[in-house]
């Protein structure tokens, strides 16, 4: 059967897609911004010396690295709601999923950054009276960002790619909104199409970065 | 009269179930140079990191200027973060691999402490940071990297960030065995430009040449304890226990006049 290529309609539906896009860049964004920020807490958390902070950061961390997204973002969605007294909407129950999955990626880029910066560097803060907080923002986190954002880029692009699974709780992001078309519309070819090239224009530029960045760091 | 400034009663340090420093009592006074010498392994870098408190002490004492650090409790000295921050702002310490701070300029390095520490006015820590670098003898290299000196510049670089917090002491751990032999010598000098100005230092070394003309007193160290202690002459030329004996043989590639009553 010869295919007739319909992209006509899904054009029609701009502003579905547009929609779309937009809802998948405030997830991603969204998640990133509060899974770097509680990710710095919890790599720290697993350098405290007290077991009372490292160990559920670790636990934490563990946890949300070995379950998978999807998982998690279902869980949010349909089982949180059981066990808690709140109401939980799509976007919530997918940032919640994703945001605490990139949380404990965050804190693994973090605590291994850290790690690589050498011990010597804490003393030498340390000798010169420096508090602990003085010596992470003055000394240790300086030199450990530049070689962390390679890994940091990575987890951009693996977080934009992943906000897609909250097509699962049609959650209204680029997938959803792509499928919502293709079955009003029966132009899946097209409509699935124009969704992977917006995902690949909104990703490949920190893909390439990373190219760039690790190129760079290799010299 | 001699003022006390750094004191230890009875030290001692473990590591789970290594015994490193096994009782150390030990009195530095103002002004006074002091070179710890001994095998590897004897545990001098494990006394001066419990000095300033890099290794906190399994038990004993220290004090500050006749002052106990740490706060007294059933017999047991505890310490807490809090009170030892201002005790380490006091203590200057100079690492065998210096340790300086990469991503910042020599001049920045040496002015991290008076402005993030000492919490200095911009135009004061940077007239005391650029002082401290002509003290030790490289203003010129300011805006440089670290990575861009010489050892030798580095140490000294180092030195310049201890002392721009003015402290009242100086621990130098091996300050030069991490350097080619050809840059030991601007290092050594400037050591011993600070010790005769009067500054008290104290200063873990293998170079026995310069601890028998610099140091006023030397220590030697032996399995987590002084075995023996005097004048830099008394002990690296006289010296009375076997192990001294021993160790300082096995250094003999470093020329040491003979004793006087020897001829
Ligand atoms: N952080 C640590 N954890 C466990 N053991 C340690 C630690 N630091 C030092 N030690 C042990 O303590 C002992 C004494 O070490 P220390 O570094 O004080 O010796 P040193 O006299 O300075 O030797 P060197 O001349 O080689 O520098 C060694 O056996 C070492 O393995
Ligand atoms: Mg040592």
């Amino acid at each position: 059967m010869e295919h007739v290529w319909d992209f006509q309609t899904v054009f029609a539906s701009w502003s579905l897609l547009s929609q779309g896009l937009f809802n998948t860049l405030k997830l991603g964004l969204l998640t990133l911004i509060t899974g770097l920020f509680f990710g710095f807490f919890v790599g720290l958390g697993r350098y405290s010396r007290s077991s009372w902070v490292n160990f559920p950061a670790g636990v934490f961390v563990e946890v949300f690295r070995n379950t998978p997204a999807l998982v998690q973002i279902m869980w949010f969605y349909f089982a949180f709601p059981i066990i808690s007294p709140f109401d939980i909407d799509t976007f919530a129950a997918a940032a919640l999923g994703l945001g605490l999955n990139t949380t404990a990626f965050c804190a693994e880029i973090f605590r291994g950054g850290i790690q690589s910066i050498h011990r010597g560097q804490w003393e030498a803060g340390k000798a010169l009276g420096m508090t602990y907080r003085e010596q992470v923002l003055r000394i240790i986190l300086p030199q450990a960002v530049v070689r962390m954002i390679p890994a940091f880029m990575n987890r951009v692009v693996e977080l934009m790619k992943m906000t897609s699974l909250a097509s699962v709780i049609a959650f209204g992001e680029l997938m959803h909104q792509a499928k919502t078309i293709s079955t009003y519309h029966f132009n899946p070819i097209e409509s699935y199409t124009v969704a992977a090239l917006l995902f690949f224009l909104v990703i490949s530029p920190f893909a390439f970065l990373v190219y760039h960045l690790e190129n760079r760091f290799r010299k | 009269m001699s003022l006390e400034i750094l004191s230890c009663r009875n030290l001692k340090k473990q590591f789970v179930e290594n015994q490193v420093l096994r009782g150390i009592d030990l009195q530095i006074n103002k002004g006074e140079s002091l070179a710890i010498i001994g095998a590897s392994g004897s545990g001098k870098s494990t006394l001066l990191r419990c000095l300033n408190f890099l290794e906190i002490p399994s038990s004993g004492e220290v004090s500050l200027r006749g002052e106990l650090i740490g706060s007294r409790q059933n017999g047991q000295v505890l310490y807490q973060e809090r009170d030892l921050i201002p005790i380490r702002a006091k203590i200057g310490m100079v690492f065998q691999h210096f340790n300086l701070f990469p991503h910042m300029t020599v001049l920045q390095n040496v002015m991290e402490g008076p402005r993030t520490v000492l919490k200095l006015p911009k135009s004061e820590y940077e007239s005391r940071a650029i002082s401290y670098l002509e003290k030790v003898g490289i203003p010129e290299k300011r805006n440089a990297y670290p990575s861009e000196l010489s050892g030798g510049q580095q140490q000294r670089v180092a030195i310049a960030r201890a002392l721009a917090m003015e402290p009242e002491i100086m621990l130098f751990d091996e300050a030069t065995s991490a350097l080619d032999p050809e840059l030991v010598g601007e290092v050594l000098d400037v050591i011993l430009k600070l010790m005769q100005e009067g500054l008290t230092c104290v200063l873990v070394t293998h170079e026995l040449g310069f601890a028998y003309s610099a140091a006023q007193r030397v220590l030697f160290m032996h399995n987590g304890v002084v075995l023996e202690e005097g004048s830099a002459y008394d002990v690296l030329v006289e010296p009375q226990q076997p192990r001294t004996i021993e160790f300082l043989r096995g250094h003999s590639r470093f020329q040491l006049p003979s004793p006087k009553n020897s001829q």
